[in-house]
Parts: C-alpha cells; structure tokens; sequence
C-alpha cells in the first residue's frame, strides 16, 4: 500500500546523497529508517519534507516532491480503489452469467486462434518473400478482366480481413486497377485454403456450404469491382503512403517475423472483441428468441447479414460462430458468412484508416447488399 | 505499444495456451480434444514469436535508437518526462506500424487460460436453451435392449427410446445415466443434463432427462442415476415425458468427456 510512498523517499535520500561520496555506512542506516518510516506515513511524510528543504535544486527534484502534497489522497486510493475492484470484480465473475459469458468468450478465441496464427503467418510470409510486382503482372491488362483474375486470385492469398486491406492498398500503390485490387480485398478473407478449411470443419459433413461460400463470395467480389469500374470514382479514395513487401537490405525473416508479429497482435485483439460480441449475444439472447428470426426465411437472411457486421469475427472463425447459429436457415447462415469477412465493424475502420471515410462508408453500404443478393442466388441453387 | 510489450504478450498468451494443453486439461472445457495438437503448435510459435522479439531488442547490434529508448522503461505509467516513448513507431524504418492498442486485449484470454478458467458450459446456459431435436430413427434400428440391469444409457438414446420407439422397449427397465443437475425453476424435480457441442463450447446445445423422485442437486454437480421410465404420455410417441423416476443417485467428479453425451462411467 505505501509502495509509492517507499519508492519516492528513497529517490529523494539517494539524490540528497550523491552529491557526497556515498560510504558504506549510510547505506543501512537509510534502509533502516525507511523501514521503520514505511509503517508510519506521518513520519515519511516528515522525511519527505525534510529532503525538500535540503534539496531543491534542479526544477526535477522540485517536480518530484511537490506531487506528495496530495499523498493523503492518494494513498485513500491506493488503498480503496483495488480493493473494491477487486471485490466487485471477484464479486460479479461468480455470477453464472458471467462465467457463461467467459467460457463462451474464450473458446472462441482458443478456437479460433491455431486459424488465427496460421492465416496471419502465411500472410506474413507472402508480404516478405514475394513481391509485390508479381501480382501485378499476372493480372490482364483489362480492368474487367483483372477484376475476377483478382478475385480468383484471393483464392491462394491467405489471410484474415485484417491484413487483405493493407494488401489491396499497397496493389493499388503498385499500379493495379483499384477494382481488380477490391475485388481482391473482398474475396481474399472470404475464399481462401484456410478459411474454406475452417467452413469444412465448422460444417462437418456439408461441403455443399463450402462451396457455396466460395462462389458467393467470388461472385460478390467481381461484382463489387466491375461495380467500381462502373460508377467509383478516383476523389473517393485517399490512398496513405504506407510501404508493404520486401525492402532492399533488409533481412527477409525479420520482415517476416515482424510482419507476422504485427498482423497477429492486431488481428488478435480484433478477435478478442468479436469473441466478446458473441459471448454478449450468446448469453444475453438465448437461442429461443433467436428462433423467432430463424422462422421467418427473408427476415432472417436480413438478421444474420447485420448480425455479422455487429459480431465482427475474423474470417477464419466465423465459420464456426456460423455453425453455432443452429436455428437458421443454411442459407441465413451462409449470408452470415459471405458478408462477414467483406464487412463488418472492425473493417469498417480500417477501411476509413486506409482508405478514408467517403470510400469506407460507399464501399461498405454497396457489399452488404451485393452479398445478401450473391447468396440468396448462390444459396437458392446450391442449399 | 511498445516492443518490449509486443514480447511480453506473445509470450503470455504462448504460455496460457501451452497451460491449457500440455500441463492440464483446461482446453477440454472450450473446444474439442481434437484440437489439442493444433494448440499446442499455436502455443510454441506464440512462445517463439515472443523470445524472437524479445532477443532482437537485446542485441546491441539493433540499429533504431528507438529501441534502446524503449527497453528501459518498462514502468510505463510513470514516464511523463519522455515523451518519445509515445509515438516510437513512426520512424522505425521497419514497415509494420505498431499494433494498435486494441491488442492488449489479447492477454484476457491469457490470463485467464493461466490462472482464472471459467469452467465447462454448465446448467445456467442449460436452463435457458431448449433441449435438441433427437434424430428421427427408423424403427428398424431400435434393436432389442440387452438385459443387463441397470442397462447404461445415454440421454439421447433415452430419449429417443421413450419418444420413438414403438416396441416399447424401455417400458419398466431399470437404466443408468449420467449428466449434471439443472435446476428447474419452475417447479419440482429437475434435469439430468449433457451438454454437446460441434465445434467450441460457443454453439453448445443440451439433452436433458427431467428426474422425479429426488431432491434436486445442486446446479451443475455430476451425478450417475438409475431409475425407470416416469410414466406420462403414451410411451413410443412424442407426447411421452422424457422423465425418469430416479432410484438412486450417486456424486461422480466431471468426466473428462463432458461435452459429449456418453454412457456413464463403469462403476468402481
């Protein structure tokens, strides 16, 4: 409780000391009367004083006593504020909702983290071993051709949302068609190995889903480029300078460790926020008044799809948020899906980070309702 | 966030993950065993990542004068005199501006897997779901019940015994069941309960046996019960109570298969 206090004092007698020639024995003489002063407060604060008066030379050491002026009342918060908190928090974590809510919570990140780790790895990799400029060359020199080439090619680019943003922006720094290099953004999170994976696992035995996430979201990424190529414009976007790929000099495996570092810590915490929406859901809302969307087959295709904005859950474990939703339709469940990784909350703000606001608010406004169509087709021929 | 930081969350949430898989069984109460060696391989590369980053902030060879900046203050909340500390990421030359602090949130999980583990989805989310829909059986793969006594059983066959089976079978035969109490609110007796899940505990759903003739356990104690069918609706239709009238009742520990509906242990 008095650690503060302890901590302060001591600075103060060693800067009043090192002026002198410290000796040996003035040293347990100090650390004595600090203990005995750390059980009293009225005589530390005596001794604070004390030093004051001694040395007040420099303007830091002015700095560094005028703050115990107020100790009395740090000390009352030291000693009260984690304690309460403590006890409230202790308090409210035995509640069975709350542990609901934890439980539900961490296995979805536990869960969903190997996917996490893998997917950001891989796009780690790709970022530091290769270029850019590959990409570029192997799309045609035709927008609206270059837009479903892109797309197809989010099929072999793993990664979550997180990283396909900075990605298409640095595509687009690097000369690629802004359309072909969205439609890319949009497919990648959605069709790639490790997400098509992850729908295998969360759907056993239905690999009809897995395909029908697949080409809806192919359909709906080519549909947003060729959208763009129609009626986007240049002014809307507002490209930040922001440097991806290999950089002469540099070690290709600390660009990949920090690469791989930074793409998890921020995917990871948006995980964590999206594991904390969906406990909050899943507790909160039991699955009873879930059903009552579930029955209605349009109403709730319209649910899931705002459910999916709101939830926020990466890609590589949506799939999985999906699969618990048992009450609905598959093919309330597969628009759940398919908008999820184009966009959600989190995608949101780092499309207007990236991109800026005009295009982020435009762009995600034209995909929610690109997708929800690209299902009910896809879905209405395949589930 | 600094780096010294980034170290120290990779290898915290490294460390919780190689917690809740190598030393003890915690993973078990959030997703299925399946998944363990995945997570322990996540858990290695997060302790990796971390005791990479930790060592190149060591090396003295690290050209950026940031970093020397910013491994020695580690008391981060006192630093008010420094201000470079705060936005050390623009100039580091290296491409991947610093992870926002939306990353700290990484370490609940953490620490929560290292020291503070809610437990297994239990009777609080129970009695608020409705039990799942047992399959439909054809009646041809109803076959005769052996005549051991008490006959082991799991819910769902329970329930699909009383609620489809036209023979009959079940009728007046002592069975044997294990799963947790919910307590029913409503009324008297309450719920032998297993909970399932197909993925992560986040997607549970529940069977539930309702028990007469015993004082309700408290919620979420495992228990093994013997008892016969509690007569209510026509028996082999739908309109059957998945009931049982318990003879007798007997505390058992969690078994570690508690999300799957599995016939009880064998008894001691």
């Amino acid at each position: 409780m008095f650690e503060p206090f302890i901590r302060h004092s001591e600075l103060a007698l060693q800067k009043t000391d090192e002026p002198a020639e410290e000796t040996a024995a003035v040293r347990p003489a100090q650390a004595k009367a600090r203990d005995s002063k750390a059980t009293d407060p009225k005589a530390t604060d005596s001794n604070a004083a004390d030093s004051k008066a001694i040395d007040s030379d420099t303007p830091e050491d002015a700095a560094e006593h005028s703050w115990p002026r107020h100790w009395l009342l740090l000390l009352l918060g030291a000693a009260v504020v984690p304690g309460a908190v403590l006890f409230l928090v202790g308090r409210g974590l035995e509640e069975p909702a709350v542990q609901a809510w934890r439980t539900v919570c961490l296995s979805i990140a536990v869960q969903a983290l190997p996917f996490l780790l893998l997917g950001t790895a891989l796009s780690g990799a790709i970022n530091a071993f290769v270029p850019t400029q590959v990409f570029s060359r192997l799309l045609p020199r035709n927008p609206a051709l270059a837009v479903p080439v892109a797309g197809a090619a989010g099929v072999v680019l793993p990664g979550c949302e997180c990283a396909s943003v900075p990605v298409a922006n640095s595509l687009i720094r690097r000369g690629v068609d802004p359309a072909a290099a969205f439609a890319f953004l949009l497919s990648a999170p959605a069709v790639n190995p490790i997400v098509l994976v992850a729908t295998a696992v969360a759907f056993p035995g239905s690999p009809e889903m897995v395909l029908a996430r697949l080409l809806a979201s192919l359909l709906t990424a080519a549909a947003m480029g060729w959208l763009w190529l129609w009626l986007g414009r240049a002014e809307w976007l507002k490209p930040v300078p922001r440097h991806t790929g290999h950089h002469v000099g540099r070690s290709r495996w600390t660009e990949f460790r920090l690469g791989f570092q930074h793409d998890f810590l921020h995917a990871g915490g948006f995980l964590v926020v999206g594991a904390m929406a969906a406990a909050t859901f899943n507790v909160v809302v039991p699955r009873s008044v879930l059903d009552t969307f579930a029955d209605s087959p349009w109403l709730s295709v319209l649910f899931l799809a705002g459910l999916a904005i709101l939830l926020s859950v990466c890609s590589e474990a949506d799939a999985f948020v999906a699969a618990s939703l048992s009450g609905f339709s598959p093919l309330a469940r597969l628009t759940f899906m398919v908008v999820g990784p184009m966009v959600d909350l989190k995608l949101i703000a780092l499309q207007t980070g990236t991109f800026g606001r005009a295009f982020a608010l435009r762009f995600s406004a034209a995909t929610v309702i690109v997708a929800i169509l690209a299902s009910a087709l896809i879905g209405g021929v395949l589930l | 966030m600094k780096r010294p930081l980034q170290a120290l969350l990779l290898l915290v949430s490294g460390l919780g993950l190689l917690h809740a898989t190598v030393f003890t069984d915690l993973y078990l109460r959030y997703v299925k065993e399946g998944m363990r060696p995945l997570l322990i391989v996540s858990g290695a590369v997060l302790l990796l990542l971390g005791t990479a980053e930790a060592w190149s902030l060591r090396k003295p060879t690290t050209p950026t004068p940031n970093n020397a900046q910013a491994t020695p203050d580690e008391d981060h909340g006192h630093d008010h005199g420094h201000d470079h500390g705060h936005d050390h990421g623009h100039d580091h030359g290296h491409d991947h501006s610093t992870p926002p602090r939306i990353a700290w949130l990484l370490l609940l999980p953490a620490l929560s897997l290292l020291f503070y583990a809610p437990p297994a989805i239990g009777a609080y989310s129970a009695s608020r779901e409705a039990p799942k829909a047992v399959a439909v059986k054809d009646q041809d793969e109803f076959d005769p019940l052996p005549a051991t006594s008490p006959l082991p059983m799991t819910l769902t066959d329970f329930t699909s015994r009383v609620q489809q089976d036209r023979a009959k079978a079940i009728e007046g035969r002592v069975v044997r069941m294990t799963g947790f109490a919910t307590p029913d609110g409503s009324g008297d007796g309450w719920y032998l309960t297993r909970s399932i899940f197909s993925c992560c505990a986040a997607d549970t759903q529940f069977v539930k046996v309702r028990a007469h003739g015993t004082p309700a356990p408290s919620a979420d104690t495992w228990v093994t019960v013997t008892g016969t069918w509690h007569v209510g609706g026509t028996l082999g239709t739908n309109s059957a109570d998945v009931a049982l009238d318990v003879r007798t009742i007997e505390k058992i520990t969690r078994p570690t298969n508690g999300y799957t509906d599995a016939l009880p242990p064998l008894a001691e």
